[in-house]
C-alpha cells in the first residue's frame, strides 16, 4: 500500500467515526433545545442533520474499506465537551459553539477547498454530498449562537474558545510536515496534506470563526492569542 | 475570497435562519439554573472540543 493510501484510508476511517458521533451529538442537542427555546428552527435542523451524519459516516467508512482500512461504526458515544460549572443552557451553547460554529465550519472550509483538486475515482461524490450538508450542519451552530445572544449574555465563551480550539485540533497541526508525505496522492485521494490543512485551518479561524463570534458579542481575543501562540512559534 | 464566501455562506447564512422564528425565551426563565443534562461518556470537567475533518 502506498503513504498516501494509508494515509488516507486512516484518514477517511477517521472520518467515519467523527460523523457517527456528530449524529449522536445532533440527536441529544436537538432535544435539549427544543425544551427551551420551542421556537427556534435549530432542534429540526439538527434532527436532520443527524440523519445526514449517519449517512456521511457511511460514505466515509464504504471509502475508508475501499482504501484498505475497514471501520467498525455502531459504538459511538456523545462526549460531552462543556466544562463542569455550566448551566444547562450555557452548557449546549457551549456543545453547539464547538461543534458547529467551529468544527463544521472548518469540515466546510477543508471540503470546499478539496473540490477544487482532481480526485481518484469516488471520492469527488462523496466530498459532494457531504459538502452539501455540512452547510446547514455549520449555519445550525451560528443560528443558535445568533439566537442566544438575543436572550442573554454570551461573553462569557470568550474565554472558552481556546479550550474549545485545544481540543478540536492536533499540535502537530502547527509542527513540520512529515517528511514522507505524498501532498499530490493525499490530494487525489480526498485528504489535504498539512501545508494545506494548517492554511485551511488558520485562514477559516482568522477570517471566519472569530468574526462571527465577534458578530454575536464574544469577544475572539482570547482565541486570537491562543492560535497567534501556535503560529509565531513555527 | 474562498473565506469571505464562507462567512457569508456559513455565518451570515445561519444569522438569516436564526431569525426566521419567534422570539426566544430569556435565559433565566428557562434551563440556567438547571444541571445539563446526561450525555453518554461524561463530562470533561475543563471542557474540549470536537474533532472534525
Amino acid at each position: 500500500m502506498t503513504s498516501a493510501r494509508r494515509v488516507a484510508a486512516e484518514a477517511w476511517g477517521f472520518r467515519a467515526r467523527v460523523e457517527e458521533e456528530a449524529a449522536l451529538r445532533f440527536d441529544g442537542l436537538a432535544a435539549t433545545i427544543a425544551g427551551f427555546d420551542g421556537a427556534s428552527p435549530v432542534p429540526a435542523l439538527m434532527r436532520r442533520a443527524a440523519e445526514d451524519e449517519r449517512r456521511h459516516a457511511g460514505l466515509c467508512a464504504g471509502l475508508a474499506e475501499s482504501l484498505g482500512a475497514p471501520v467498525r461504526l455502531g459504538d459511538g458515544k456523545w462526549i460531552r465537551v462543556a466544562p463542569e460549572g455550566l448551566d444547562a443552557r450555557s452548557a449546549i451553547l457551549y456543545e453547539v459553539v464547538a461543534a458547529c460554529c467551529i468544527t463544521e465550519t472548518e469540515s466546510m472550509s477543508v471540503l470546499t477547498t478539496l473540490l477544487e483538486e482532481e480526485h481518484a475515482p469516488g471520492i469527488r461524490e462523496v466530498l459532494h454530498a457531504i459538502a452539501r450538508d455540512e452547510v446547514v450542519h455549520s449555519r445550525m451552530g451560528w443560528a443558535h449562537l445568533a439566537r442566544e445572544a438575543e436572550a442573554a449574555e454570551v461573553g462569557f465563551l470568550s474565554h472558552l474558545i481556546p479550550v474549545m480550539l485545544t481540543g478540536t485540533v492536533d499540535d502537530a497541526l502547527f509542527g513540520p510536515p512529515p517528511a514522507d508525505e505524498d501532498g499530490e496522492g493525499l490530494l487525489r485521494l480526498g485528504v489535504l496534506p498539512h501545508r494545506q490543512k494548517r492554511e485551511s485551518f488558520v485562514g477559516t479561524l482568522e477570517q471566519v470563526v472569530f468574526p462571527g463570534l465577534e458578530r454575536f458579542g464574544v469577544d475572539p481575543a482570547p482565541a486570537r492569542a491562543w492560535l497567534a501562540a501556535r503560529t509565531s512559534a513555527t | 475570497m474562498r473565506f469571505k464566501k464562507l462567512f457569508q455562506v456559513l455565518v451570515l447564512g445561519g444569522a438569516v435562519v436564526g431569525a426566521s422564528s419567534g422570539c426566544v425565551p430569556a435565559a433565566n426563565a428557562q434551563g440556567k439554573d438547571k444541571k445539563p443534562p446526561p450525555a453518554d461518556a461524561g463530562t470533561s470537567s475543563a471542557g474540549g472540543g470536537v474533532k472534525g475533518w
